[in-house]
């Protein structure tokens, strides 16, 4: 039988369930952990998720029982949890997606199983034009996040070439993302403003591939799996209106509960030497109080991408 | 015509009875279809291998049971089979109690037992019998390859048998939350004697008819309409907030996490040893990142240094399972 307490956080009423119900077996990480990490996390959180309609992926028994991604924001969710319109079922409309910006906002949907959160790189009222370009380093067979940090200073060696600037987080599972911060930036000289998907996803692609040329036996770019062995897959891809990434802060549905965490550079610089690095909840708020957000120069930041050739997307 | 789920007999003593059980419950809740909402056609569940997503055969599924995380002893379905109880297809009754004995906790599932035409006589005979004494035949079956207990009862002339639990399956009450604070509780004669008033004054005839299943009929009555084109939209309201008290949610969250967390530290997560992601220095084969690149980090420096944290040098051989990395959509 499920057990609702109503409860009053931050001047919203909800009603939470079931705060016992162990979700990470492997570590015993109930429920009410899982809400109480997105209640303290919130303050880091919720900027980036601010104006996005996020992607829920609900494990409504846990991480060794069934998951489903839901897109459509629940009909009986509260009134004060804002929706954006997006992308889905093949509507022309579209869909009502969840806003999770602010903490009540998120401990609703923590309630609901959803583990993790994935949002896109724009904000709903602007859908054409992503605040910031992905490199999702994905590593493949007989690879793991050592290398992909590998790959991410070699990115970033490249990112310098064209003044941009980059932030890692892990993705909480298995791989890196390489976010670069784009934020609308005034028109500079002939460069253009405000880059579209297809700008940024012709950019990634032409940087990847320089990597791939470079060192065809480390990365590639190819989404086939069976290209991917022994290789990093710069996923540049993902640099598209209908796609999601996780979210950063966002905690995964793996064996114990990691979550996607922002990374100091000297850190990237440690996985490239070797040690692999993974942080649970309990560990990425410790760092978000002595680090405070290391993500925030991915909202904060201003930059300009250099054009690039976008026939290379026609390959 | 509904189909018999057993047949055999009723052994009791030297006579044998055939008969037929029948469910004698049939579920009304409204089954739904799945329905793929963008070409109105029915979706299907496939089996598919977690290592690679490709299709599993059933013949290629096995039973496994994890004797730890990841790991799996593997059975066929012939060993099981050599430990199910013989079928006997016999109901093997060996005792006769008082129903009020027996409490409604201990009934599962019930089932008319029909006679076969050329028996009837015996039939009758024990139905009577049964009614007469206003016993209960307590028998064991097999049914399914599951050892079961029965309780079979007269019901005007006819023979119905409730599948029993097993006592040890009942679950300890004392074990449960709340029940502790019932010890020692004393309640007045006068409160005594007012509960009593209200109960006698609700007393009345048990009729089931008088109770319906209301949320089906709700659902049926929603679908007629949509079948019919009227396509108004039943609005449900938010269910948590109608009356019961109302707390702090981080008063709700330490009630729940207080007791864990002082066992194990801030959270249970920060305590536990590395998952699949965390664990091993790696040996020197990895390549070290030139010194130059430092010069592209340096910019991003902030002013604190990160903690890094290094996870346990350990990987157990169970979770180093390659799963490819699932995308989001």
């Amino acid at each position: 039988m499920s057990s609702r307490t109503s409860v009053t956080f931050e001047g919203r009423r909800l009603s939470v369930s079931n705060l016992d119900k162990v979700l990470y077996p492997a570590t015993g990480f109930t429920k009410g952990d899982m809400i109480d990490y997105y209640a303290r996390v919130a303050s880091v959180l919720t900027p980036h998720l601010a104006g996005r309609g996020v992607t829920l992926r609900r494990f409504p028994d846990g991480v060794e029982a069934g998951s489903f991604f839901e897109k459509r924001c629940p009909s009986h969710r509260p009134e004060w949890v804002d929706t954006a319109p997006g992308p889905g079922e093949g509507r022309e409309d579209g869909i009502d997606y969840c806003v999770l910006d602010d903490a009540p906002s998120l401990v609703w949907a923590a309630n609901l199983g959803a583990i993790e959160l994935h949002a896109p790189l724009h904000v709903a009222s602007d859908p054409d034009h992503p605040t910031a370009m992905v490199f999702d380093l994905d590593p493949g067979p007989g690879t793991d996040a050592t290398h992909c940090a590998v790959v991410a200073e070699r990115l970033a060696e490249r990112l310098a070439d064209d003044d941009l600037t980059g932030v890692v987080k892990t993705s909480g599972s298995k791989g890196l993302q390489l976010y670069v911060p784009l934020n609308g930036a005034p028109r500079v000289g002939l460069k253009r403003a405000r880059p579209t998907y297809e700008h940024t996803r012709a950019y990634a692609l032409t940087v990847g591939a320089e990597l791939e040329a470079e060192t065809p036996n480390e990365v590639t770019t190819t989404m086939a799996r069976a290209a991917r062995t022994r290789k990093v897959f710069v996923d540049w891809s993902q640099n598209h209106q209908h796609k999601t990434t996780v979210a950063v802060y966002s905690l995964r549905g793996r064996e114990h509960p990691t979550a996607s965490t922002p990374l100091h550079w000297d850190e990237v610089a440690t996985l490239a030497g070797g040690t692999l690095l993974a942080f649970t909840a309990g560990e990425v708020l410790d760092r978000v109080d002595d680090l405070g957000d290391l993500f925030a120069p991915v909202l904060e930041d201003r930059q300009s991408l250099p054009d690039v050739d976008r026939s290379v997307l026609d390959r | 015509m509904p189909r018999a789920v057993w047949s055999g007999s009723i052994s009791f003593g030297l006579v044998s009875i055939p008969v037929k059980l029948f469910t004698a419950v049939s579920s009304k809740s409204v089954r739904f279809n799945q329905i793929d909402r963008r070409t109105g056609s029915r979706v299907r569940q496939r089996l598919v291998s977690e290592a690679d997503g490709s299709e599993v055969e059933r013949s290629d599924i096995a039973k496994g049971y994890a004797v730890r995380s990841g790991e799996y002893v593997l059975v066929d379905d012939s060993e099981l089979e050599s430990l199910d109880p013989k079928s006997e297809h016999t109901i093997d009754i060996e005792e006769f109690v008082d129903l009020a004995d027996i409490d409604p906790v201990m009934f599962d599932k019930a089932y008319w037992l029909a006679p076969d035409p050329s028996t009837a006589k015996p039939y009758a005979l024990l139905a009577e019998t049964l009614a007469e004494a206003g016993r209960v035949a307590i028998a064991r079956f097999v049914m399914r390859s599951r050892q079961q207990l029965g309780a079979i009862r007269s019901v005007d002339g006819r023979l119905v048998m409730s599948t029993m639990n097993w006592a040890d399956e009942l679950v300890d009450p004392s074990e449960l939350p709340g029940f502790d604070a019932l010890d020692g509780l004393e309640v007045s004669d006068r409160e005594r004697a007012l509960a009593d008033q209200l109960v006698e004054s609700l007393v009345a005839e048990w009729e089931p008819e008088k109770y319906e299943d209301t949320h089906r009929e709700r659902v049926l009555a929603l679908l007629e309409r949509k079948a019919a084109g009227d396509d108004e939209i039943v609005t449900t309201s938010e269910g948590g907030d109608s009356g019961g008290e109302v707390v702090d949610l981080m008063a709700a969250l330490e009630a729940s996490v207080e007791g864990r967390r002082t066992a194990k530290g801030r959270h249970p997560s920060s305590s536990s040893d590395a998952g699949e992601e965390a664990p091993a220095e790696r040996q020197a084969a990895t390549k070290k990142a030139p010194a130059k690149r430092k010069a592209a980090s340096a910019k991003k420096a902030p002013a604190k240094k990160a903690p890094a944290k290094k996870a346990p040098a350990k990987r157990k051989a169970a979770s180093a399972k390659k799963a490819p990395a699932r995308k989001s959509a």
